[in-house]
């Protein structure tokens, strides 16, 4: 529905509209989905955000908004909203118990369109639709000026070619450099997403030592892209890097000190582990001098974090391994876990981040960031904030050892693992306590064990509504675990790094 | 008949007002009773139908997280009350919202005893919940049966 569609037909629109709705409290979700119809919306409901991202994929003209609760069990809320955002653009209204303005920031900095708290009341779902019209504004704004961009570069090559033509007839070889001078001047180029990882992309393969401009223009094999943009952009990447470097070595020596800070950045640890499209970046965080890897191009969670080991904790240990002491990372693993996620997804997803890493994990840094970098700025910001978050996973995790725990001892898996085993306790016997239970009025308190053994036969029925999917975690676990653990060695045993030419830029 | 049911719906109106004034629901049990219509008839006895056995089986978990010989997984303890908390508020079940925020409390601070306590008084308030709950199903099916309307009760 294009907006002026939408701005028309007001009166229509909102009615009809397409809602996916996702939440795996069944009760929130009936309660949501009545809401929803009785504002005339179409609704469609999932308690999984598996189900949901794949009935977003099948068709991304399907719906018009997304509503997800924000503690789900098979993948946090904020990383479907961030997927739901990269992949198919659509606005999306985060829903929590959380009122905790953390939460709501990091939703806001995930791209939430809005922050709702439950009990959800149907005066705010009345205007949800105002988002919708929003978003389609936004990207019709967008398309406009990167069409604008387009033509000026073109632009700028006809101009250039004519000059020649002139120049080989007037001998104006002056000219024709004022003029590429000046055309260079004209239409700006904008980095996009895109056209960053492209850039990434060509570095790592050419190399930071051979990075130059040629060499990474032709690899990138970008229409009216010119020598002087990537020129420019490369000295901003070196210039961020190098800032990135000096900073982390400052914060090395601050954190050390600061045990809030540890508990901040354990946090983030956690805020860090939803953000799937993460890792390009990895070896660029790392900077200049580093070999750069060459980026995988999918930015799946899984597939991102083989590099996250050896990238990070490499650079951190050639800096004399005091990096590794928790530098741009606040001291623990937990500043591992930070850093490796933070700065994916900053390279991955969006465009800015060079500064990421350890501008994420620390508070307040991302102001150093080169002014050039602005419009990446608020990227960063994200980033940024991210790490800064109360983590919202699954599982509400306690500061320090035990968040991280969370993704080394696979807590999450044994979590989700045990409800799995309802059926297999006593089901028989509890099915006729779980009767009394409900038709006696036993109101005097059961002990823990009593509760265990009447609840676990009601856990029968509700295996089948509710599949925890030990499988999701599991893989997601388990490939932090990897990276976790192989970080956890890295600091011990810093010898196995020596993979690669890691160079720490100064 | 008539007479009879005046007098059911005068003991439907005392009773449900009786039950937000002892703290058992709130307004958003209203807002709920307010999505009933006549496309929906059940929809509120289905939603709190829904959520007992969301109580059934979180508790279940809680009790389960709990009974560790060993360490307690706090945090996990936490994420049940947490979405007992969200489900709770969502239909309007003030006492158990209430128990939830301590029962939080208690969890953040790895509190074994208070946590055990907190899951023990969940348990008797969702119950008696669902025996108050049930009781005013019970009357308003009698008031349909004698020929009358359920009646929309005003909470101050």
């Amino acid at each position: 529905m294009t907006v002026e569609q939408g701005v028309q037909a007001v009166d229509q629109f909102p009615v009809g509209m397409r809602v996916l709705a996702v939440d795996d409290d069944q009760t929130c979700l009936l309660i949501l989905e009545t809401l929803l119809h009785r504002c005339q919306y179409h609704v469609t409901t999932t308690d999984k955000a598996q189900t949901a991202l794949e009935l977003l994929r099948e068709n991304k003209n399907k719906f018009d908004l997304v509503i997800s609760d924000v503690d789900m069990p098979d993948m946090d809320g904020f990383k479907l909203l961030e997927l739901v955002g990269l992949e198919m653009d659509l606005p999306v209204i985060m829903l929590s118990a959380h009122s905790d303005p953390k939460y709501v920031m990091k939703g806001v900095k995930h791209g939430a369109c809005d922050y709702l708290l439950k009990p959800v009341r149907i005066e705010e779902l009345k205007n949800i639709w105002q988002h919708v019209v929003r978003k389609s504004k936004l990207k019709k704004m967008k398309g406009i000026v990167t069409n604008g961009e387009s033509e000026g570069n073109s632009d700028q090559n006809g101009v250039r070619a004519n000059r020649k033509r002139k120049d080989q007839l007037e001998e104006k070889d002056e000219e024709e450099q004022e003029q590429e001078r000046g055309n260079d001047k004209k239409p700006r180029v904008i980095w996009t997403r895109e056209l960053h990882n492209k850039f990434l992309a060509a570095v790592d393969h050419v190399g930071i030592k051979n990075a130059v401009p040629k060499k990474i223009l032709d690899l990138m094999n970008v229409d009216n892209l010119t020598r002087e943009n990537v020129a420019s952009h490369l000295q901003k990447f070196r210039l961020a890097l190098k800032k990135i470097t000096n900073e982390a070595k400052q914060q090395a020596n601050m954190a050390a000190a600061n045990s809030h800070f540890m508990q901040m950045s354990s946090l983030k640890g956690f805020g860090s582990f939803h953000h799937s499209p993460i890792p390009l970046g990895s070896s660029q965080f790392h900077g200049g001098a580093a070999t750069m890897r060459h980026y995988p191009s999918n930015r799946t969670f899984a597939g991102m974090f083989p590099h996250v080991s050896s990238s990070l904790p490499r650079n951190l240990h050639n800096d004399g391994g005091h990096m590794l002491q928790g530098t741009p990372f606040p001291p623990l693993e937990n500043l591992h876990i930070n850093s490796n996620n933070k700065a994916f997804p900053s390279f991955a997803s969006q465009q800015s981040s060079l500064l990421v890493a350890p501008s994420m994990v620390l508070e307040g840094h991302q102001q150093s960031t080169s002014p050039s970098f602005s419009p990446h700025l608020e990227i960063n910001k994200r980033l940024e904030d991210w790490s800064n978050n109360i983590p919202q996973s699954n599982v509400h995790s306690e500061p320090d050892a035990l968040g991280w725990n969370m993704f080394g001892n696979s807590t999450n898996q044994t979590y989700f693992c045990r409800d799995t085993d309802f059926g297999s306790s006593s089901a028989a016997q509890a099915d006729s306590l779980q009767m009394k239970q409900q038709h006696e009025n036993i109101f005097s308190p059961m002990t823990v064990a009593q509760l265990l053994r009447s609840s676990s036969a009601n856990e029968g029925l509700f295996m089948g509504q509710q599949k925890l999917e030990n499988g999701f975690m599991a893989s997601d676990a388990g490939s932090l675990d990897d990276i976790v653990n192989s970080m956890m060695t890295q600091e011990q045993s810093q010898a196995e790094f020596s993979e690669g030419d890691w160079v720490w830029v100064a | 008949m008539d007479a009879l049911v005046a007098q059911l719906q005068m003991q439907y109106r005392n009773y449900t007002v009786s039950l937000y004034q002892q703290g058992f629901l709130d307004d958003q049990f209203t807002e709920l009773k307010k999505l009933q219509d006549d496309a929906s008839p059940d929809f509120v006895a289905e939603v709190l139908s829904l959520f007992f056995e969301d109580c059934v089986k979180l508790i279940g978990n809680m009790a389960r997280a709990l009974d560790q010989t060993g360490t307690v997984d706090f945090s996990q303890v936490g994420a049940s009350v947490h979405q007992l908390k969200g489900s709770s508020s969502s239909v309007g079940a003030k006492r158990v919202k209430g128990l939830c925020i301590t029962f939080k409390e208690y969890c953040e601070a790895n509190n074994y005893e208070g946590c055990v306590r907190c899951l023990q008084q969940v348990d008797i308030e969702f119950k008696a919940l669902q025996t108050k709950l049930q009781d005013m199903f019970n009357l308003e099916k009698q008031i349909i049966q004698a020929g009358g309307k359920v009646p929309q009760v005003d909470i101050n």
